[in-house]
């Protein structure tokens, strides 16, 4: 059963009768199969379902982060069924901002150079790279933060400092993979809203994975996934 | 920040476990100098040995002595410069009978001539030769004993049996690295003079001078030719075979350190491959989330072996820098005090120095080569995944 | 207390880790081993040279044999001595010997070595029961026939069984045996007839020493005195286990500097390999540890647990090395005796204190490594290990 959107422009994201096996020694296990999933540009969907449900993976298609077994993946324009590792990466560098559940900032870095990052793998001169990642921290509030060390931020802020670094290359598409699980409720709020400004204000696309009702209800529009196939 | 600047960030991750493996290395470094050093310090006799020398000597046993007026006969051989003779005179200081140094009765003018690397005041050198009990000491022995110009000090032979008495008459310095700077020369008449007429006119060996040092080993065997035939035969060879004879003699020695230098390297290679092995392991996560931005495996690999590469780096000058210090200043100076003989020189070669930091990085660097590759054969989502 | 099983099990489970941690201890202590095998080998061979009821007799003033000579009417005084044993023949138990060093050129053709030529009378075995003829047989007495020691035969040309060389001009002798001596400093020469000997060193109507066997050990002190108050003699009295032990002072202390300082660098690198491998399984094992807290155990039973992890990693790689080293009992070594200036062959001695040490040795560093870890493992706050 599939899920659609009427929209007049073509979806951000477009996924048609996609199956996804792994196999683990002698077992192969199905976690997609056979999905449809389209997303309009410019909406804020969330993906829910119990663990194993198969929605973190669905994610990973989406953010081409991993290859479909079978079906077709079309996001941002762009096919990515045929794409090799390399094509992925430079896919993803252009279309996609990240946000992950664990922060996963460099602790070696600090907030500034964390949100910098993905602009290395630009062209852009360092000044340009500053400046951008500078305009990006103050788009979540964090400029007085700039070189201060993950250590140093609390849980809610380096969050939001990883949501910079998703903003800092001007992304089509936010993906978000349980970004509120481990926050307190003040923090979780403070970033779902966050995400909500991306969303209205800068016409992000914005695909979420949550096990959270509450930050579900931020979303326009929450797909249920159980054993690997719509509800 | 740039791509090499965020490898070496890294180091900086787990500081105490980056300090530890430095540390580890730099020790490693220090062995590995102090080992190096001590191989070329004693081949330095070899490398510095004078070309234009020979040495003769009886060929049956160094402890046997020839003619004096076999010097008459090299010195008139074809294509020798100038000659002089010693002989190993076996003295101690009784006030210091456990100091080792050795004494040489010689023939002091012809002696200076063919060793012109013993640097002596012209004041030294009149006062030597016109004074039958004078002696000329290297500053070494002279700062060892407490000798200085004018001091009387009496030796007790060992081969020659009895109490000798000698006035000091100068201080040599070496102009060049391999002499031995704790030598203790004097007159070969004073030793001569003083003994029964069977032991006299007898020297000890031959040193002689070429004019063309490219014919050092034909004029060796035109010597040997000529006293083949008499009653007593010599071994002549140029210093540089004498030197590597000894060498030779210390084969087993010289081999052992050889591969306890190698074994240095391979424990530095496993210290190395640890530390980075435990830090791309926990840092799985984190590499999964640089490819998902988009960085490549290439990229992955890059900044591992940079890591490893500046570790090694750090790890490399840490421990030159601690060999300065202990090895050359601290252990060095003690050998060229202590047995200065065998070891007149013990500097650090700039050689010894390149290979210490070269292999450190290296070795770093190959450490990290597996960890590196199979970091970047990782799935992004397999990356993401993994809680090691 | 903390399960023996969990401190093996964890170790087994970090397998690479572990697996190269313990091979860093273990060429460590294979060093470490080697070093004191090589030790053991020098000081047997000169240990077993001399024994404490046999005194040694040479020239007043002189060190060494090869630089020694003593009349034979005073040779025959020394040994009509009455604190000189007497065999159930009638005869002295005692042998005056000529002792050179020869020049012989080394198998391989790199140069020339130095090999010490002893001149034996006829009863040489029955003064020297250890020694015995392995290959061949003994040389007939007054003939040109010699003997060699097992340590050198083969390393220089001619000296082989069947072989022959030149001791002098036109004289040349034949190798009819090979000796054995439990590995003492006799391995390392050559054994021909005295008078033979005598002539081609030129040391007519002499002998180089003279070792007596007394009655007992205790008689040295009164045989001493016999000797030396003589003055016309001009002899002097050693034991024969500290004339060894004298001679080998200056290679000993020379080898001894060089394994402290080795052993001192390597040590300090085993322990920082250990400590940073600790230190690590520690820290991921924080969660670990909060919950063993919460469970019950106390603070001094993890600290015992990852004590015991840490010195059984040690051990294991200890009993690599050590197993490792054992293989370097077939390693012959090679160095100068500087004080005869003559080569000395020996080995490597495996003796189980060695194996016993170089364990102790791996246990220690591995605690002494593991100390701080296990420590922090200890210390940490139950909450906060939990969370981590």
């Amino acid at each position: 059963m599939s899920s659609t959107e009427e929209s007049a422009a073509a979806p951000m994201v477009e996924l048609t009768h996609v199956t996804k096996t792994f196999h683990r020694g002698a077992e192969t296990l199905t976690v997609l199969d056979g999905l449809s999933l389209s997303i309009a540009e410019g909406s804020f969907e969330a993906l829910m379902g119990p663990s194993g449900s198969g929605k973190s993976t669905l994610l990973n298609l989406v953010a081409g982060l991993d290859r479909a077994t079978s079906g077709k993946v079309r996001v941002a324009g762009q096919d990515l069924t045929a794409m090799t590792d390399g094509d992925l990466a430079a896919f993803r560098a252009r279309y996609i901002g990240f946000i992950f559940q664990s922060y996963n900032l460099m602790p070696v870095l600090t907030a500034l150079e964390n949100v910098e990052l993905p602009l290395l793998l630009t062209k852009l001169p360092s000044a340009d790279r500053k400046r951008r990642a500078a305009t990006a921290l103050r788009v979540v509030g964090l400029e007085d933060r700039a070189d201060h060390y993950p250590r140093q931020l609390s849980g809610g802020q380096e969050q939001r400092v990883a949501i910079a670094r998703a903003l800092v290359n001007d992304p089509k598409i936010i993906v978000a993979d349980e970004p509120t699980g481990d926050l307190d409720r003040k923090s979780a709020d403070q970033i779902l809203a966050l995400l909500e400004k991306l969303n209205k204000d800068f016409k992000k696309t914005v695909v979420m994975v949550t096990h959270d009702p509450e930050a579900a209800s931020h979303a326009r529009v929450t797909h249920h996934l159980n054993k690997g196939a719509f509800q | 920040m740039n791509l090499a600047s965020l490898a070496t960030r890294n180091v900086g991750r787990n500081r105490f476990r980056t300090a530890l493996t430095l540390l580890g290395v730099a020790v490693a470094v220090v062995a590995f100098v102090m080992l190096r050093t001590v191989i070329s310090s004693m081949e330095v006799a070899v490398t510095h040995a004078a070309h234009d020398r020979i040495g003769i000597r009886h060929k049956v046993s160094f402890v046997m002595q020839l003619p004096r007026r076999y010097i008459d006969t090299v010195r008139q051989t074809p294509g020798v410069h100038s000659a002089t003779w010693a002989n190993w005179f076996g003295g101690k200081d009784p006030r210091n009978p456990r100091e080792f140094f050795p004494t040489l009765a010689v023939d002091p003018a012809s002696f200076l001539e063919v060793y012109d690397e013993v640097a002596v005041s012209p004041a030294d050198r009149e006062r030597w030769l016109a004074d039958r009990q004078g002696a000329i000491v290297g500053d070494q022995l002279a700062r060892l004993l407490r000798l200085r110009v004018g001091d009387t000090i009496t030796l007790s032979g060992t081969i020659y049996p009895g109490n000798w008495v000698f006035h000091v008459s100068g201080i040599y310095t070496a102009t060049r690295r391999s002499m031995d700077r704790s030598e203790f020369l004097f007159h070969w008449d004073y030793l001569n003079n003083a003994l029964p007429e069977r032991r006299r006119d007898q020297i000890g060996w031959i040193i002689a001078r070429v004019d063309d040092p490219s014919r050092a080993s034909g004029v060796s065997a035109a010597i040997d030719r000529t006293f083949d035939v008499q009653d007593i035969q010599t071994l002549s060879m140029s210093e540089r075979s004498m030197n590597l004879s000894f060498m030779g003699m210390m084969s087993g020695l010289l081999a052992a350190i050889n591969a306890i230098s190698g074994i240095i390297l391979l424990i530095l290679l496993m210290l190395f491959g640890n530390t980075m092995s435990m830090g791309v392991r926990e840092r799985t996560q984190e590499y999964g989330v640089l490819r998902a931005l988009g960085f490549l495996p290439k990229h992955i690999a890059g900044f591992i072996l940079g890591e490893a590469a500046a570790l090694g780096l750090a790890a490399g000058v840490l421990g030159l820098a601690l060999s300065y210090p202990l090895v050359q200043y601290g252990l060095g100076r003690w050998l060229e005090e202590n047995m200065g003989s065998m070891v007149p020189y013990f500097r650090i070669e700039t050689s010894t120095a390149a290979q210490a930091l070269g292999f450190s990085l290296l070795l770093g660097v190959a450490s990290a080569l597996i960890p590196a590759v199979r970091a970047s054969r990782l799935t992004v989502t397999d990356a993401l995944r993994r809680i090691d | 207390m903390v399960p023996v099983s969990y401190s093996v099990r964890n170790l087994m489970v970090r397998r690479t880790t572990t697996a190269a941690t313990a091979l860093g201890i273990g060429l460590v202590v294979f060093v470490f081993a080697s070093v004191l095998m090589l030790g053991a080998g020098l000081k047997r061979a000169m240990g077993r040279s001399g024994s404490a009821d046999v005194a040694i007799v040479l020239r007043a003033g002189s060190d060494a044999e090869a630089s020694s000579g003593i009349e034979l009417p005073a040779a025959g005084l020394v040994t009509a001595s009455p604190e000189v044993r007497v065999r159930p023949d009638g005869r002295s138990d005692a042998v005056g010997e000529v002792v050179g060093v020869l020049a012989l050129d080394r198998a391989g053709g790199e140069g020339v070595s130095n090999v010490q030529v002893r001149g034996v009378p006829d009863d040489v075995y029955r003064f020297r029961p250890s020694v015995h003829v392995v290959a061949g047989r003994a040389a007939a007495p007054g003939s040109d026939e010699v003997v060699v020691g097992a340590a050198i035969r083969g390393r220089f040309r001619g000296v082989d069984l069947g072989q022959s060389f030149e001791i002098k001009k036109n004289r040349r002798v034949r190798v009819v045996g090979v000796i054995e001596d439990r590995g003492s400093s006799f391995e390392s020469e050559v054994w021909g007839d005295i008078d033979t000997v005598r002539a081609a060193f030129g040391r007519e109507a002499l002998v180089s020493s003279v070792r007596v066997r007394l009655r007992s050990a205790g008689q040295l002190d009164a045989f001493k005195r016999a000797i030396e108050t003589n003055p016309q003699l001009g002899l002097t009295v050693k034991r024969e286990s500290v004339y060894y032990e004298e001679l080998a002072q200056g290679t000993t202390m020379f080898l001894t500097i060089l394994g402290l300082l080795i052993a001192f660098f390597f040590s300090a690198g085993a322990m920082i390999g250990a400590m940073i491998t600790m230190h690590a399984s520690v820290a991921q094992r924080s969660r670990e540890i909060g919950t063993l807290r919460a469970l019950g155990f106390s603070r001094r039973s993890i600290l015992a647990s990852f004590l015991f992890e840490s010195v059984v990693l040690s051990l294991a790689g200890g009993v690599a090395g050590a197993l490792a080293s054992l293989a370097m009992g077939l390693v012959r070594f090679n160095i100068v005796n500087f004080a005869t200036w003559s080569e000395v062959v020996f080995t490597f001695v495996p003796t189980p204190s060695i194996v016993a040490s170089s364990l102790l040795f791996a246990a220690l560093m591995g605690l002494l490594g593991g100390f701080f870890p296990a420590v922090r493992a200890a210390r940490m706050n139950v909450l906060d290990a939990l969370r981590a």
